[in-house]
């Protein structure tokens, strides 16, 4: 839109951010050390369980809970103690908040009416968020009326009409229905592309962390545990709360036999070495057992006898596009294959001996 | 089945509706009666129809020529004082309950009953010392006066006493918590992210005091000025006590009839007269208050 051209450089940069709440013995930390930069124009996401500190962390963004130490900065000037209002940054709340006694328009129109534009620009602005939103038709009408995807709709047109820097989105797909969800989905993608807005989104659904976002950061307990491309996060997860919280993932614990050039050689159970990446920071020692991990879909089932691996099928789950197997290790640890399904494949007999390839690779050693 | 039910409904409520009606027309009717008989020799009533009554509460008879009538010139500066007065004291029961009740709804919950409690307090003490402590406070010498003059700010003693001042001051401490509980409630239900919303969305303190807090809190002062503005109309003990025979108000004149003036008819019609004020004065208000949010979405 009006400066949609994506600039590049650095729109938000956090450093050293703590969050305490309450004080003494009853002190709570939300936030602990937060060091956060987002580009300009991008789609950020924050990802973690409930009661990560992801809403207090797009609170100390938006202005509504000031740090209790560290730095935040808004394209290059120090916000500490600005108020909300005149941060050039608008927030789609959790629950919407849209004002119960104006109408859809009006609520609309709120940010630049206090912005204090002339009411031909309010009215301009307006009709032009109610389209892009698909909610001409509703324009007169009070929140109360409508559904939840609607109203969701209109807390996205109400944050974006006053064209803010950026936008932030605490958990806005949360209240929808699955198809109400992958639509609003592909909806928001679209808007932060067209508008060129940087979007800070919240989100504990890590499919949804991963389809839309181009960078995000997992959160748990108040800190940032990994940071980087949803390819990044996924394939390459630092440790094991970010391999579980992502994805499906087999945690396998392996004997290193080598270390060499910034990959390891684990023994496998049955006797086979095999090559791991090393997770960045962490550092094996010949001889430690150490937590490794490699996802369903970079296995693969072969003839018994042949493969890395040899294992006994304990069931199969079947998911439509693919199906899930099952197995026991010959060292009794559990490992999941996922396989893509074909018309007519059988799925393997329960106790029956399979061989098991695994990716060149993929297989990854994790720090701890 | 759906009529069945609805006639039980009313067979179930009847006793209630019995009370009720019984309970409020009753007396009624009977100041409506009263007002329209002559008055007795020693008080009460003498059981002839006569419009006398109706008659004397606007206009005067000269007391040498019957037929010369004059409009009652005393009775309508009491009415006009009466609304004016009470009109105040909701204007400054509303100025001074609305940041109390913020005050108390921002508390942390555990907080707000100790608050809620502390406003209630007065009512413990009977209306009438209350009332003489305010007068203790306003008298020439009297707390106030008396610390002013110490302090240099005035010579003399100023007048507060037997003042619409007096009897506005009064009835404003009289009435606040009636104002502050129904606006705490209304508080109370207050989504307080919407103020966030308002604060995000670049409002000042001010725009957000006006166009989200006042917008939604509006049925508390509703309830308010309703609940501090009738009981201002027939307040009798406040202008009584601080108002004396200067500040009359038309409790105290209809009080007057029905002793001193021994002239209950006069009395009754009176008191209809205060009736007919208060109904006309909060149809008026509810009209221009409930224009805009309708009907329909009066829940807001
Ligand atoms: N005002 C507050 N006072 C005390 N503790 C708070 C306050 N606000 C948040 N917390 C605590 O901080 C932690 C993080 O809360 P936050 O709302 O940021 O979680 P979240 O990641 O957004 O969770 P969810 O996904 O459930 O929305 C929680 O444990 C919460 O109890
Ligand atoms: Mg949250």
């Amino acid at each position: 839109m009006a400066d949609g051209a994506q600039q590049s450089g650095n729109e938000i940069e956090i450093k050293a951010v703590s969050k305490v709440f309450g004080l003494g013995a009853a002190a709570f930390h939300a936030l602990t050390e937060i060091d956060l930069t987002i580009r300009t124009g991008e789609f950020f996401t924050l990802l973690g369980p409930s009661g990560c500190g992801k809403t207090t962390l797009l609170r100390v963004i938006a202005g509504f809970e000031h740090p209790s130490s560290g730095q935040l900065r808004i394209k290059g000037q120090d916000v500490v103690g600005q108020a909300p209002n005149r941060r050039l940054v608008n927030t789609v709340f959790q629950n919407y908040a849209l004002f119960p006694h104006m109408t859809v328009a009006q609520n609309i129109g709120f940010g630049l009416k206090m912005l204090g534009r002339p009411r031909s620009e309010i009215d301009a602005t307006t009709s032009e968020m109610l389209h892009l939103v698909k909610m001409e038709a509703m324009a007169m009408r009070k929140p109360a009326e409508l559904s939840g995807g609607q109203q969701q709709r209109v807390a996205l047109a109400r944050a974006l009409a006053p064209r803010p820097r950026v936008l932030l989105l605490d958990e806005p797909l949360s209240a929808l229905d699955l198809k109400l969800r992958k639509e609003m989905q592909t909806e928001l993608k679209r808007l932060q592309v067209e508008t060129g807005i940087t979007f800070v989104f919240v989100t504990h659904d890590q499919e949804e962390a991963l389809t839309m976002s181009d960078r995000l950061a997992v959160m748990n307990k108040g800190r940032i545990l990994q940071l980087g491309s949803p390819h990044d996060i996924y394939h390459a997860p630092k440790e094991r709360f970010v391999a579980d919280f992502i994805g499906e993932t087999n945690f396998l614990s392996l004997t290193v036999s080598a270390v060499a050039g910034g990959c390891a050689e684990l023994v496998l159970p049955g006797g086979r070495t095999v090559s791991a990446r090393i997770a960045e920071g962490v550092l094996p020692a010949k001889g430690e057992t150490v937590s490794a991990v490699i996802r369903p879909e970079q296995a693969q089932l072969v003839e018994a006898g042949t493969g890395d691996l040899s294992a006994t099928v304990d069931g199969s789950v079947f998911f439509g596009t693919d199906t899930h197997i099952h197995l026991t290790l010959e060292d009794s640890q559990s490992f999941t294959v996922r396989r893509q399904n074909t018309v007519g494949q059988a799925d393997p007999a329960r106790g029956a001996r399979v061989g098991l390839a695994l990716m060149p690779g993929a297989l990854q050693v994790l720090r701890g | 089945m759906k009529r069945d039910s609805h006639r039980w409904k009313w067979i179930l409520v009847s006793p209630a509706l019995v009370v009720l009606i019984l309970a409020a027309s009753g007396p009624l009717l009977i100041v409506a009666v009263y007002s329209v008989l002559s008055p007795g020799n020693m008080g009460g009533v003498a059981w002839d129809f006569s419009t006398e009554a109706w008659f004397r509460v606007f206009f005067k008879r000269d007391i040498f020529d019957p037929e010369t009538v004059t409009l009652n010139a005393d009775h309508l500066a009491v009415f006009q004082r009466t609304l004016w007065l009470s009109f105040q004291t909701t204007l400054i029961c509303a100025a001074l309950g609305f940041p109390t009740a913020w005050f108390i709804a921002t508390r942390p919950v555990n907080r707000r009953m100790v608050w809620l409690f502390l406003i209630t307090v007065p009512f413990w003490t009977n209306l009438l010392i209350r009332t003489f402590a305010i007068q203790e406070l306003i008298r020439n010498t009297g707390t106030v006066n008396t610390v002013l003059v110490w302090l240099g700010l005035i010579r003399e003693p100023v007048d507060l006493m037997y003042t619409d001042f007096a009897v506005l001051l009064g009835m404003s401490y009289v009435f606040l918590p009636l104002m502050v509980l129904p606006l705490y409630a209304a508080m109370d239900k207050l989504d307080f992210r919407l103020v966030e919303a308002g604060y995000d969305l670049y409002a000042s303190r001010l725009q957000v005091l006006w166009h989200v807090i006042l917008p939604l809190v509006k049925p508390g002062f509703i309830a308010g000025s309703i609940l501090v503005f009738i009981p201002s109309i027939g307040a009798y003990v406040t202008p009584r006590v601080l108002g004396g025979g200067r500040s009359m108000m038309m409790g105290n004149l209809i009080g007057l009839q029905f002793g001193q003036g021994r002239n209950w008819p006069l009395g009754s019609a009176l008191a209809m007269v205060l009736l007919v004020i208060v109904v006309v004065a909060l149809i008026f208000y509810l009209r221009i208050t409930t224009r805009e949010t309708g009907g329909r979405d009066g829940r807001h």
